[in-house]
């Protein structure tokens, strides 16, 4: 085995199921998240080679994941529209359908709240809430400023408490 | 809200997706000849159509602009009647002018001054 792949093999016992957990929330599928994540440490074996090492290795496998992730929202967001369907409506339809799903009716609503909110916005929120992250972390994958993510978190925070108080669901 | 996590995943999943992702440098393909080439032949066909294209454009913009003042009644009247009702005109070679404007008028779908616009263009 070369140092390469023995980096590699380290990335994968340091982050496989933290960014599992990441990509679960955002696609919140299952098997869909399981494919994704084949496919961001696919990338990152394959980008591994030219990993210079000027960001930290955390950020970058990070910055990875999450673009991938993106990618495969906005991906998602173009074939459901093919479809002449909304994507929200789907992924309502999925959390609601999920075998995976053991919470109480108040944190379904969140999830489904989660779902309205933009990409970029949700990504956001699931970074600093579930994946725990600090916003200088964040920032430093997603090359977004400090100010800018409180803003959007906080946002994002309002508009979830919203739907979730229209829904008597919040406490 | 309290946070708990609310998703669970079968039994011994990290374990196997662990040993999956770590099977992946033994499992990486090798592009091919024509997957290394492919972005290159992308890249030629691009300036090949943007070559023709703009060469198309090109021609029409330094081409200059010949007005055609030829007038014909069934080409003009095309564009303003319906279609079906000048198909019937072109095919009775009888029809003068003057029946032609009659007929247009009594139809309504065409205005006097549009005619008279018309008959200026033709005698100039």
């Amino acid at each position: 085995m070369d140092s390469l792949e023995q980096t590699f093999n380290t990335i994968v016992k340091d982050y496989s199921e933290r960014l599992f957990w990441h990509v679960r929330r955002m696609v919140n599928s299952h098997e869909d998240a399981d494919d994704l994540l084949q496919d961001i440490f696919l990338k990152i074996w394959t980008a591994l080679p030219s990993f210079r090492g000027e960001a930290q290795l955390y950020t970058w496998v990070w910055r990875i994941a999450t673009n991938e992730t993106l990618n495969h929202l906005r991906k998602e967001r173009v074939r459901a529209a093919l479809r002449m369907q909304s994507v929200d409506t789907e992924m309502e339809r999925r959390i609601e359908a999920d075998p995976y799903f053991n919470g109480t009716a108040a944190q379904r609503e969140l999830a489904k709240a989660l779902v309205r909110l933009p990409e970029k916005q949700r990504q956001v929120f699931v970074m600093r809430w579930w994946d725990e992250l600090s916003y200088e972390e964040i920032s430093a994958i997603t090359g977004t400023s400090v100010g800018a993510l409180k803003a959007s978190y906080h946002i994002a925070q309002e508009k979830v408490k919203l739907n979730l108080s229209e829904l008597d669901v919040s406490k | 809200m309290t946070k708990r996590n609310d998703i669970s995943v079968p039994q011994g999943y990290f374990q196997n997706l662990e040993q999956r992702l770590s099977r992946i440098p033994q499992q990486e393909v090798r592009p091919s000849t024509f997957q290394k080439v492919s972005p290159w032949l992308a890249y030629a066909a691009s300036l090949a159509i943007l070559a023709t294209v703009g060469g198309f454009v090109f021609r029409k913009a330094a081409a200059p602009v010949q007005e055609d003042y030829s007038w014909d009644y069934i080409s003009y009247l095309s564009r303003s009647v319906d279609p079906d009702g000048v198909v019937e005109l072109e095919e009775n070679a009888d029809l003068t002018d003057e029946d032609i404007v009659n007929f247009l008028l009594a139809d309504n779908s065409i205005s006097v001054e549009l005619l008279a616009e018309a008959n200026y263009e033709e005698d100039n």
